[in-house]
This record gives structure tokens, sequence and C-alpha cells, in this order.
């Protein structure tokens, strides 16, 4: 059975857009992920037939592919959560200079995570998946799930306190 | 794990929407992709722009998904054999023990034949051999005949 693309893009292109947009930090890699999943998905749709969770197998299948993207790159681009930093960021702009402040913040301190927490943090916070979830997704045991969402939000909290205290 | 008012104010912040040129130009891609593996790959990122085929371009991403987890280790993998096999060619060729010829069965061996010839040689040469003198009955040394010794 040939997956409907149209409607799976509909569906979850923006959760993985911006979950891969998070991981690799990179709008142009972001593309090229986007592309490489769905190219997948064209090529061998039978791996949707036994899928309970769409949302959950495409999560799994961009954050391969960003892993892969980045182990290609992890001897030309060493440091390259550090450049990622100055990227476009991937908060949506806000109005208000105070949101929009603590937005570049948070984009910048998210960028200071290591991939593998900024992972986690993503899919708990914005796509509110359990760690059994994230763990399946991210084919990590529970307990390494939990830890590393907790010591990303700890390390979040610390970098962002006096902000949040200040716009609060 | 209740969220605290930091998590949910995280949770608020919303991402940059996916831009909308993007949509058609993937699913564009992807059907064209679907519909030719050979396509496809050409489309994959982070494949060869062009091969002299669609057949070798499949070969090549196949090995390169094989082999990419760790090509440091199969770098040196491959110039270690391309040491040891190197290092065989150039050593000149030792014959092993398993490689000797072996050994005629006989060969350096008397045959059963000339093992009897030998022995009847033998008991000749008993039969036919003088008799020696007889012991002299034991007694005091002194009465035994003096031997001159060897002369050197």
């Amino acid at each position: 059975m040939t997956p409907d693309l149209e409607q799976l893009y509909d569906e979850h292109a923006q959760a993985l857009f911006a979950f891969v947009l998070n991981v690799t930090r990179d709008e142009s890699d972001t593309r090229d992920i986007l592309q490489e999943v769905f190219i997948k998905l064209a090529r061998q749709p039978h791996h949707l037939a036994d899928v309970r969770d769409a949302r959950g197998f495409l999560l799994r299948l961009g954050h391969n592919a960003a892993i892969d993207l980045m182990r290609r790159r992890g001897t030309r681009d060493r440091n390259h959560d550090q450049l990622a930093t100055d990227s476009a960021g991937a908060f949506a702009r806000s109005p208000d200079p105070d949101t929009q402040s603590f937005r570049q913040a948070l984009d910048f301190a998210l960028g200071g995570l290591p991939a593998e927490q900024r992972a986690v943090v993503h899919l708990k916070l914005w796509e509110g998946l359990t760690f059994e979830a994230i763990a399946e997704a991210l084919e990590i045991p529970l307990n390494t799930a939990a830890s590393r969402y907790r010591y990303g939000l700890d390390k979040l909290r610390e970098r962002l306190r006096p902000l949040y205290e200040e716009i609060k | 794990m209740k969220p605290d008012d930091f998590e949910q104010n995280l949770r608020r912040q919303p991402f940059r929407e996916v831009p909308s040129d993007w949509r058609a130009s993937i699913l564009q891609t992807a059907r064209a992709a679907g519909n030719d593996p050979a396509s496809a790959t050409l489309a994959m990122p982070g494949v060869a722009d062009s091969g002299p085929s669609a057949k070798t371009n499949v070969w090549s991403l196949g090995w390169r998904e094989w082999l990419w987890p760790c090509p440091q280790a199969w770098a040196g993998l491959a110039a270690i054999w391309l040491f040891i096999a190197g290092l065989n060619l150039t050593t000149p060729a030792q014959p092993t023990m398993a490689q000797q010829r072996p050994r005629a069965v006989g060969e350096n061996e008397p045959t059963l034949a000339e093992q009897r010839r030998e022995l009847a040689r033998l008991l000749d040469a008993t039969l036919t051999e003088p008799k020696t003198a007889p012991k002299p009955p034991p007694g005091p040394r002194s009465e035994v005949p003096a031997i001159a010794p060897a002369k050197a």
C-alpha cells in the first residue's frame, strides 16, 4: 500500500521540521533530512504498514538521518553545535521584545546542549512524548532518556533563570 | 513527574513554521524517487551527484551505509590486510613440514629381505667365529698373567 505522502507531510512535517532543526541547528540540513525521510517513505512504503505511531516513526527516521549526517560531518564540522547557535533561530519571532529576547536566549541555550540531550528535551517538551516513547523513538534505554532530560533541563534552567525570573 | 512553571513556559514557545515552498519540492522528489529507485538514489542527500549508472549508485549507497559507522576501523583493517598480503608476496616461500615430500615407504630403510640376509650373515659369522680363550679360573689377582699395556 502506497502511503499518502501529502497527508503524512501535512500532519507531521511541522513536528519533524522543528525536531530536526533543533537537533541539527541548520535549516539546510533540516531540509535535506526531511527530503530523505520522505524519499524513504516513498521507496519503502511497507515500513509504515506495521507502525502504530506514525509520528514516532517519522521522528525516529529524522533522528537517525540527523545523527548520520552529523557523523558524516564529524571531522569537518567538529564545532557544529557552536556554529549552529549563530543560525537564524529555531523559534518563531514574537512581537513582544521580552518574549523575543527569551526565545533567542532559549535558542542559544538549546544550542549549547549536547545533541542527544537536545533531542530528548525537544521530544519531551515540544512533542509531549513519554519517556517510554522517547526511548523507543531514539532507541535508547528508558533511564537514559530520563537522565538526559533531567540534565538538559537543569542546564536550560541554569542558563535561562535570570531572564526567566525577569520576564515572569 | 509534574512539569513546573519553567517547563510549561518552555512548552509555550513555538518553533518556526516549516517553509511553505518545501512541500511541493519535497513531495515531488519523493514521488519521483518512489516511482524510480534510480532517481531516488540520485536525490538522496550525501550521495554522489552522478555516476556511470543507477545500479552503480545503488551499490555505492549500500556500501557507504554499511561502511560509514566506522570508516577509520575499516580503513585500518584494509591497511593491515594489504600489509599482510604484501608481506606474503615479498617473502620467499619456505616449505613447511606438511609441504615436504613424504618419505617413501622403505626409503632409507632396509627391506625385509635385506634384514634377513644381514641376520643370516651375522649368524654365520657367529657360528664360524673362532672360540675365544676360556676365562681363567677365579683366583688371586696376583696369579693372573699380566696383560701388556696397549701402546698409545
